[in-house]
């Protein structure tokens, strides 16, 4: 039994890609915060950059949305670079930011419909009451946004971020504060507008995010890009399964089909564990030799490797490649 | 050009202060009648001309211009400083908003606010002394580059101020000042040297002098010279501007 392949998806379109990083780098005085990264975006795709608090994410973010002066480099979004034309591309593009901003002034559908105009977009009710709907507000639509609970406020950013049906979308910890029946409902969102050809980027501390959403992940550290990998292939090649066979007796030494695949056994020599890596051999072909010889076998537990195991392992420094 | 980005922005900058009308008008409105009656009432009875108009009706021109200064600087600093403060700064930076959009829609709302108060003010003023309107076209060039000047300058202050104590250090030590040092409740040619001189230097008088000159037909400089001296500091202030939105200054990382 091997780990399972995911396959292409048909809606990630082999054309040109919709964001270009090519040696963004920014420099504060003491610190710098983004080093040499070099990053490109598939049109449709869904792409998770994992890294600890002051990795750079947020830097990343707000080099290419605006809110961050970069100190070199060059930012294509949508083939066109930034430095050429500042404002063009944006009219493509969505933020959903970290930190919950409202302006008090105004009420949650007025909100949509500012959001909708500074981004050329002409007043559309429907559209603002799907998004909002989407987004279970609705019932909130007239009310002011200083009423809003800090969940509710968060999904306020969301439909900011959305309304203008952007094709490019930017979510830097969206489920942050967020139930759990909310968070599974924007999933749920997310794969919808990635369907309809939405790219997505989004930053997440929340693993099982990335896990779940993620067509490929990067990860970065200290300013600097460690890892651009398809997820699937991320998870083959740094995480592992872990076979724990539990026998009804005590075995007076390693069975003998186990001792190929260097598998141990317990100090009680009733408990047979192996690790299943890229490149060694499957943990079902251990468990049909096992079974084969007839052994006594109580209990079978296997375990998958999550994401975070996988990124602690980068963070570690384990050899990685960046695509 | 984003002109519909640009057109929301203004209407969003007009709706803001119109959502708190007693503070954002009627207050400003409150204290410039009141400085109207009691400085006008309580000094007419001693000084009954200045440069040969009668005391109230030489006032007015001073006190609509206080009201436009104050209220236009107020609405751009106050509305930019507290976007950068709430974090809604965002949404303009990731907009395809330019520094041409981001300034019309600042600087059109906080004129819009300037000239209700100054045009309420005149109302109220007219109600006491009557109304006069001699030179239409300069008194329409000064109320509007008045407003326009201090919209761009309440804007700088707001790119500046990284706190509320430096954004409330304008209107306190510099505006105030400036505008009761700028001839409003006297002439400039009653004060004794140096300071009939050093009056010179302050723009306030000629933007005070302007709007005498069209509404009274009186002024102790010929407009031309203060349309021109004002025009420059317009065109200087929208140059600063500008290159500041453009460069992110202090609203970008």
């Amino acid at each position: 039994m091997t780990l399972p392949a995911r396959g292409a998806k048909p809606r990630l379109l082999m054309s040109a890609p919709v964001l270009e990083l090519q040696g963004l780098t920014k420099s504060y005085a003491k610190l710098t915060a983004l080093s040499d990264v070099n990053l490109s975006i598939r049109q449709g795709e869904i792409f998770a950059l994992l890294g600890p608090n002051g990795a750079g994410k947020t830097t990343l973010i707000g080099s290419i949305c605006g809110m961050v002066k970069k100190t070199s480099g060059r930012i294509l979004l949508f083939g066109k670079d930034l430095d050429e034309d500042p404002v063009g591309p944006r009219y493509d593009m969505g933020l959903v930011p970290q930190e919950i901003n409202f302006d008090p002034f105004f009420t949650v559908a007025e909100s949509l419909h500012i959001q909708m105009g500074y981004f050329g977009r002409p007043r559309d009710e429907a559209r603002v009451d799907e998004v909002l709907t989407a987004l279970n507000l609705l019932s909130k639509k007239d009310s002011p946004t200083r009423a809003l609970s800090g969940g509710m406020k968060r999904r306020l950013l969301i439909a900011k971020a959305l309304v203008h049906r952007p094709k490019l979308v930017f979510l830097d910890e969206p489920t942050a504060g967020v139930d759990v029946e909310l968070r599974r409902d924007l999933w749920t969102y997310v794969r919808k507008l990635a369907a309809e050809g939405t790219t997505i980027v989004l930053t997440t501390h929340y693993l099982e995010e990335a896990e779940e959403l993620a067509d490929r992940v990067g990860v970065i550290n200290e300013g600097r890009l460690l890892l651009v990998e398809d997820k699937a292939s991320v998870m083959r090649r740094f995480g592992e399964r872990r076979l724990v066979v539990t026998f009804e007796q005590p075995q007076a030494e390693l069975p003998e089909p186990s001792r190929r695949f260097n598998a141990t056994l317990s100090e009680d020599r009733k408990t047979l564990t192996y690790v299943e890596r890229e490149g060694t051999p499957p943990s079902g072909e251990l468990l049909r030799a096992l079974y084969a010889q007839g052994l006594p076998i109580a209990d079978v537990e296997t375990r998958r490797s999550r994401l975070e195991d996988v990124l602690i392992e980068i963070l570690r420094g384990r050899p990685q490649k960046a695509a | 050009m984003n002109t519909l980005g640009m057109k929301t922005l203004f209407a969003k900058e007009v709706r803001r202060f119109m959502r708190v009308p007693g503070q954002t008008v009627l207050s400003p409105l409150i204290s410039t009648t009141l400085y109207f009656i009691v400085f006008g009432y309580s000094i007419s009875t001693r000084v009954h001309e200045v440069e040969g108009v009668p005391y109230l009706p030489f006032i007015v021109p001073g006190l609509i211009f206080l009201g436009i200064a104050n209220n236009a600087f107020l609405n751009s600093s106050s509305s930019l400083f507290i976007t950068k403060i709430q974090g809604t700064v965002v949404d303009l930076l990731v907009a395809p908003l330019g520094p041409g959009e981001l300034m019309a829609g600042f600087i059109g709302g906080a004129m819009v606010r300037g000239l209700v108060v100054g045009g309420l003010t005149w109302a109220v003023a007219a109600i006491f002394t009557g109304f006069s309107l001699q030179h239409a076209v300069v008194a329409a060039y000064f109320l509007l580059i008045a407003s326009y000047v201090f919209s761009v300058l309440g804007m700088l202050a707001a790119m500046w101020a990284e706190k509320f104590e430096q954004i409330n250090f304008f209107p306190t030590f510099v505006m105030m000042p400036l505008t009761f040092l700028g001839g409003v409740f006297y002439s400039v040619r009653e004060l004794p040297s140096p300071w009939d001189q050093i009056s010179l230097f302050n723009p306030m008088v000629y933007m005070v002098e302007g709007l005498r000159y069209g509404m009274l037909g009186r002024s102790i400089f010929p407009p031309a010279l203060g349309g021109g001296i004002l025009l420059g500091l317009a065109a200087v202030a929208t140059v600063v501007a500008y290159l500041a939105l453009r460069s992110g200054y202090k609203m970008k990382a």
